[in-house]
């Protein structure tokens, strides 16, 4: 018993003389919880009372139905629509375009001119002249949640159209009763095709094709050709999880060194310090980019991945591994025990992802969180990622990530040499 | 007379307000077997850090072979080998795998690098075992080895921090005998140590150091004869009254050896008559004596005159 007290007591004075250790043993739990939960709040809730999804509409529509349609929409729980800019300006094609590029909004609704025309009477000749909604969305936004989202919207384009129209058809056949005869056999043929046909409409299942059709679009600029599959939307952001996770080697192995006294006859030889770091650190880095080309490799082989632009490839694979480095020297060199080093390594590499969107993505996320964001590499590095292999884009579009991810890389650098202890 | 190829001059360090290392200077002549002695926290670690760059001095110099070790490191580190107290190795490589590496570091390479490892290699008698992981040799062994990997780019100057802390006889012996060796050789040595045989055996001078101070410095020989007085260290079974002990005088000068006032050191030049004195005075006084122990002029009994200190307290 004595001893078992001994024992603990031992642990307890050790534990408690680590208290940077022990602060981030309580701190993490709570981090966590706080922001997972308010990122997966997003998922959960996202389309619903507590967490709208921002619409942006350009509704070019001459007639009456787009703003009817419009007014119907502002009525579904989750849905908040954005028809004018912040100076006030209406929205146009090109500034929905640009603010789902920016990753601003995650859907914008288009109703072309002559929305209202083709609507009420679509042709019965030419299935292609008929009224075209179309939804701008991000080709990198997630797919369930998007078709949720649309499913919403064309349920009640589709419900006000066919009232519309009904309406019209109504008016249509009634207008020429006038003239027929009042000992005709069928006094109301029209009225009665009109109806069977809006039923068919309704249904889905009528003669003709619907009256309203419903098109995706890309931005412009953004690859249209395709949707991203699940693989393309997941391995960036497995492929950054992990990258970040060198963190806790890297520490680690810097602090192995000391522990061990091999660092310190490493200074005590005719190197310099300089040149003991970048030696320590390279390996590391050429790890982070054979994990990479490994992960991206399982993505192509077994998922048909593509990749994209190669050299914009690179050039955010090189950045983010860089960014990595950095903060495992950072850690490394604020890390004073073997505790702190895993637990901070832990902390950083969980937090910042689920940030930075590696779990949940941004758009759901609240205001703040989406702010918090910004201030990780991994969402910049996401966000990279998803411009080359989903948006199709080059390496000039990507040198605003690659930039922020270098940035960040010269951040945790200078950071880390600032507290660097060699001696 | 040659130059002194390492020059200590006011070197210090402190840690906050703790003066580790309170200004010493001292010369080790090219060749020498030198000794930095003292207990555990008198310094001698410290010293060997700011002697081997690990610790920035916060004031004083050190040259090596003529060069500033601040201004010239890489040039003036390249002169040394270095043998820590700990094991500074890789203990998932095995011994080769080792030497190959910190012999890149110092520069070595091809053929000369693995003609250097099989010499040191054979040096410390570990060629049978050079495959092994090293991370499961003795404590023997890695000490042999931390001293292989000090030897391995043929430096002038061979400085270490208490070498043989921790193993068994034989390897102690096998690692004293290698290391007078390699002196007879040419190499300087400066070997840090608190075992006072240690130093007694291989050291052609010494320095005696103390609460971050060098408090003597000469060859072993004459460090007895200058404090050429007998020793007796006496233990008590519980504390005395000054007012009882201090009729001692009348043998010579005495002092407390700990804070409990359980333990005492007296110094004579007349040895049998100081025991005679101590055994009356022990019944006359119903002194609860418990050990009295008679140490012969020796470094170690200077060491104690000089410090009031046992070497391994």
């Amino acid at each position: 018993m004595n001893q078992i007290l001994a024992l603990i007591l031992k642990e307890g004075k050790v534990l408690a003389r680590d208290r940077q250790a022990l602060a981030l043993l309580f701190a993490m739990p709570i981090f966590f919880i706080l922001v997972m939960n308010f990122a997966l709040e997003g998922v959960f809730e996202a389309g619903g009372k507590s967490r709208p999804v921002e619409v942006l509409v350009v509704n070019g529509d001459q007639g009456a139905l787009g703003r009817r349609i419009l007014d119907d929409l502002k009525r579904v729980e989750g849905l908040v629509l954005a028809e004018t800019a912040a100076d006030g300006s209406l929205i146009s094609r090109d500034k929905a375009d640009a603010l789902i590029s920016q990753g601003k909004y995650p859907l914008a609704l288009l109703i072309p001119p002559d929305f209202s025309k083709l609507a009420l009477s679509p042709s019965e000749t030419n299935p292609e002249n008929r009224a075209v909604v179309a939804f701008i969305h991000d080709p990198a936004m997630n797919a369930r949640l998007l078709s949720g989202i649309k499913g919403a919207i064309r349920e009640v384009i589709l419900r006000r159209s066919f009232t519309a129209r009904m309406a019209h058809r109504l008016k249509e056949a009634l207008g020429p009763l006038a003239l027929q005869s009042p000992m005709g056999l069928t006094p109301f043929p029209g009225l009665l095709n009109s109806l069977k046909d809006l039923e068919g409409d309704r249904a889905g299942e009528g003669r003709g094709p619907s009256a309203v059709l419903f098109q995706s679009l890309s931005p412009q600029g953004l690859q249209a050709s395709r949707h991203p599959t699940v693989s393309e939307q997941n391995i960036p952001a497995y492929t950054i999880f992990g990258v970040f996770f060198i963190v806790l080697t890297l520490a680690s192995s810097f602090f192995q060194e000391k522990r061990d006294g091999t660092f310190q006859r490493l200074l005590a030889a005719p190197i310099s310090n300089a040149i003991l770091l970048l030696g320590k650190l390279l390996p590391y880095y050429f790890v982070n980019l054979i994990q990479i080309a490994l992960m991206f490799a399982v993505g192509v082989i077994f998922f048909k991945m593509g990749l994209g632009n190669p050299l914009a490839l690179a050039m955010v694979s090189l950045a983010v591994a860089l960014a990595a480095n950095g903060l495992g020297l950072f850690v490394a060199a604020v890390g004073k025990t073997e505790a702190q080093i895993g637990a901070l390594s832990v902390f950083l590499a969980i937090t910042l992802s689920a940030l930075g969107g590696m779990m949940v993505p941004t758009f759901v996320m609240p205001e703040f969180m989406k702010v918090l964001s910004y201030f990780t590499p991994h969402a910049w590095a996401l966000s990279g990622y998803q411009d080359v292999i989903v948006r199709g884009l080059g390496a000039k579009q990507v040198l605003p990530e690659t930039g922020m991810l270098l940035a960040f890389a010269g951040l945790f650098f200078g950071l880390a040499f600032w507290r660097f202890r060699f001696h | 007379m040659t130059n002194p190829i390492i020059a200590i001059d006011r070197l210090s360090k402190n840690y906050g307000p703790v003066q580790a290392v309170r200004g010493i200077s001292f010369e080790i002549r090219p060749g020498e077997f030198f000794g930095l002695l003292g207990p555990n926290g008198a310094g001698k670690t410290t010293t060997f850090g700011m002697l081997t760059g690990l610790v920035e001095p916060s004031g004083g110099k050190i040259d090596i072979d003529g060069m500033d070790l601040c201004s010239r490191p890489r040039e003036a580190k390249r002169k040394m080998g270095i043998v820590p107290q700990g094991f500074a190795f890789y203990p998932t490589l095995d011994a080769i795998e080792n030497l190959n590496f910190f012999g890149r570091i110092y520069g070595l390479s091809g053929p000369h690098l693995k003609a250097r490892i099989a010499m040191v290699l054979n040096l410390v008698a570990l060629e049978g075992k050079a495959r092994q992981r090293v991370g499961t040799y003795s404590n023997g062994m890695k000490r042999r080895l931390n001293i292989a990997i000090g030897l391995l780019h043929e430096p002038e100057i061979l400085i270490l921090d208490e070498p043989t802390v921790g193993i068994d006889t034989q390897s102690r012996n096998a690692i004293l005998e290698s290391l007078g060796n390699l002196n007879k050789a040419g190499i300087t040595v400066l070997y840090t140590t608190h075992y006072i045989e240690e130093a007694e055996q291989l050291c052609q001078r010494v320095a005696i150091m103390d609460q971050g101070e060098i408090i003597a410095l000469d060859t072993p020989s004459n460090l007895v004869r200058s404090f050429a007085k007998a020793l007796i260290q006496i233990e008590l079974f519980e504390a005395l009254e000054d007012r009882l002990v201090l009729p001692l005088g009348k043998i010579g000068p005495w002092n407390w050896a700990d804070e409990k006032k359980r333990r005492l050191h007296l110094e004579t030049e007349t040895p049998e008559a100081a025991l005679r004195f101590l055994f009356e005075w022990r019944e006359a006084g119903k002194i609860p004596l418990k050990t009295l122990n008679l140490l012969e002029p020796s470094l170690e009994s200077v060491f104690i005159h000089l410090t009031g200190r046992d070497l391994r307290e």
